[in-house]
């Protein structure tokens, strides 16, 4: 019987080349607990980010940022009407809670693609390269290393007003680059050492070819697993900017969420309208970072229980 | 084409490549200031030449040099000294771009069949590498490719496979059709048996052989098994320390073995018969460090017959006649 599902796995291979790999991969992946779990999370928060034009459309007063129900100034708890309740000038919490969650699916997604590309591309560089330029590139990446990110933003918010939520991403990206170039340029050293580059130069490929070629399809698992763990890095800065009050106040997310909650006094009195936004930001990032987990049983195969090695 | 009709000009002895007075000298960098304190002379003056349709074989023990000369001539790594010359041209000193039509001359083959391949492609984009540099377009890079893997002994329609679907022995195969690809004059085999099973390192041997015949190529056969060389090489080098120790034609060396390390190695080899004694001239002491090699002789501390002159002297080679070379002053004067 097993004998038989393998044949038919590279069957299915066979005929799509291309997704041999990923297949293989997923059927790693799905025998992870956390991949599971993390997986499900991100598609309910994906649902709920997706779904989020819906309230407003329904009716003008569940729009997260100007939709006020004309019969209520103040905050309440959940009803038939408003089922996680209102904030302090009678805002939806629900239709808010759903902004908030597309809002930290931009965030986190578009700082980490944009830190992933910075870091494989200097670190494949530094690597690759080698000598003054893999100094030079290394220096800088620890100077940035060390410098606290979240105390970079409040620095730079409070010289320059009001930062745009890309503005914050750009930030984040700039700043979170480093621990993947270390980590890529790691892994191009020791693949620059491998037979089939030396193999390549031999041919005649030029050193972009190789890089392009030889070292960027071998890196590029290992960026995408980062790009997991950056998400998380990137959705709990922004919610940490905002809570303080340095997120940019034309959008609703749900360090936002929390600010507004902390600021009108209501920390200890409206648990409806402190936890919702509080619970979406630890189980977004849990399920991004148990996501990263399981991927990083794929990549790693001595992270792999025995009966799945084989 | 011009290279197809030069190769069939060249008379038997013509001399494909010829190896100068090569040095590779690695700096060690020590200390908070990473100041170089030393260096280690992992080649230290080569000479050697490969004639066309010959193998030469390189051997000795791990870390004598032989994988570094063999990167050395197809320039993966500046030569600090001396000359590699190809058919009569130099080309120690061209830039890389001058290279690139050399490249397609001298291919290698490569000891780990694991290493070797590029895991994210199908063999039959590794093997194409070449061709597609060179500019050939893709239907007849296709066509070539199938051929070189029948050449070879796999079936053509594998090509579109990724190399961890297939065995060691198979992996080694792709590595030589790879090599073979861009119709190469000469081609380097860097140990590219001893990662193998006994069963398949004499497939590969085989197909070396059938190769050179079919293409009149060169090789340049490194290994440290003196048995597997001795079988395939016209002439042979023993390396030691970045030095050639003896330098004769693969009978005179098993018939006449001069050097006490080609004395011991020789010896190391083991034999058909069992039961039969044999002598082992197993070697006294350990290899100096390179890095700070004693002065005179490299194998002073190791070999039988040691004198205070082996100590002082930087040792010439001694020429017996035949083309026979030995570094060692002490079988010169008998």
């Amino acid at each position: 019987m097993k004998a038989n599902k393998l044949d038919s796995d590279s069957d299915i291979q066979r005929r799509f080349r291309w997704t041999g790999p990923f297949l293989e991969g997923w059927s790693i992946f799905k025998q992870s607990l956390l991949g599971r779990i993390g997986l499900t999370l991100l598609i309910l928060f994906a649902v709920m980010a997706l779904c989020s034009f819906i309230p407003p459309w329904i009716d003008p007063m569940y729009n997260p940022m100007t939709g006020v129900d004309p019969d209520i100034s103040t905050t309440t708890g959940p009803s038939w009407r408003h089922w996680l309740g209102t904030d302090f000038m009678g805002r939806d919490i629900l239709s808010q809670l759903m902004a908030g969650a597309r809002v930290a699916f931009m965030v986190g997604v578009s700082a980490a693609v944009m830190s992933v590309f910075l870091g494989t591309s200097i670190g494949m560089a530094a690597g690759y390269m080698g000598g003054f330029v893999d100094t030079l590139l290394m220096r800088l990446a620890e100077m940035i290393m060390v410098m606290p990110t979240l105390l970079v933003v409040l620095i730079l918010s409070s010289v320059f007003g009001q930062l745009n939520i890309w503005t914050i991403v750009v930030i984040i990206a700039l700043f979170r680059w480093p621990g993947v170039s270390r980590i890529i340029r790691g892994q191009t050293l020791s693949l620059k050492q491998r037979s089939f580059v030396e193999a390549a130069k031999v041919a005649g490929a030029s050193h972009v070819g190789i890089i392009i070629r030889h070292i960027l399809p071998n890196v590029l698992p290992l960026a995408f697993l980062f790009m997991t763990f950056r998400v998380t890095s990137a959705i709990i800065i922004e919610a940490a900017l905002a809570f303080l009050g340095f997120g940019d106040p034309s959008t609703v997310s749900w360090g936002m969420m929390l600010q507004w909650v902390w600021k009108t006094g209501h920390m200890f009195t409206a648990p409806y309208w402190l936890l919702p936004p509080g619970i979406c930001i630890s189980l977004i990032t849990l399920s991004f970072y148990m996501l990263g987990r399981a991927m990083d049983e794929v990549l790693d195969p001595r992270l792999r229980k025995e009966d799945q090695a084989g | 084409m011009s290279a197809g009709s030069a190769k069939a000009s060249l008379g038997n002895d013509q001399v494909t490549l010829k190896v100068e007075g090569l040095k590779k000298y690695f700096p060690v960098h020590r200390g908070f200031l990473q100041r170089v304190s030393g260096w280690v002379k992992a080649v230290d003056g080569v000479d050697f030449e490969v004639l066309q349709g010959k193998t030469l074989g390189l051997v000795g023990e791990s870390g004598c040099g032989k994988s570094t000369v063999a990167r050395l001539i197809l320039r993966l790594l500046e030569p600090d000294g001396g000359r590699v010359i190809y058919r009569g041209s130099d080309i120690t000193r061209l830039s890389e771009k001058e290279m690139k039509p050399l490249r397609k001359e001298m291919q290698i083959v490569f000891q780990d069949p694991f290493g070797s391949l590029n895991p994210r492609m199908t063999v039959g984009q590794s093997i194409e590498e070449g061709l597609r540099i060179l500019g050939m377009p893709r239907p007849q890079r296709k066509e070539r490719t199938r051929e070189l893997l029948e050449m070879v002994g796999i079936s053509g329609s594998n090509a579109d496979r990724y190399p961890h679907e297939f065995s060691g022995g198979q992996r080694q195969r792709i590595g030589v059709a790879r090599a073979l690809s861009v119709e190469p004059s000469l081609i380097i085999c860097d140990e590219p048996i001893s990662a193998l099973d006994v069963s398949i390192q004499a497939q590969i041997i085989n197909l070396l052989e059938d190769l050179r015949e079919q293409l009149g190529l060169s090789y340049i056969f490194i290994s440290h098994d003196l048995n597997v060389v001795s079988y395939l090489s016209d002439r042979v080098a023993v390396m030691y320390l970045g030095h050639i120790m003896e330098y004769a034609s693969a009978d005179e060396l098993f018939e006449n073995p001069l050097h006490p390390y080609t004395l011991a190695l020789l010896s190391a080899v083991p034999v058909a018969k069992p039961g039969q004694d044999v002598e082992i001239k197993s070697l006294g002491g350990d290899v100096p460090s390179p890095l700070d090699p004693p002065p005179g002789c490299k194998f002073q501390g190791r070999g039988p017959l040691v004198e205070e002159r082996c100590r002082l002297e930087e040792v010439d080679f001694w020429e017996p006649g035949g083309g026979h070379q030995v570094r060692c002053w002490k079988v010169g004067e008998g």
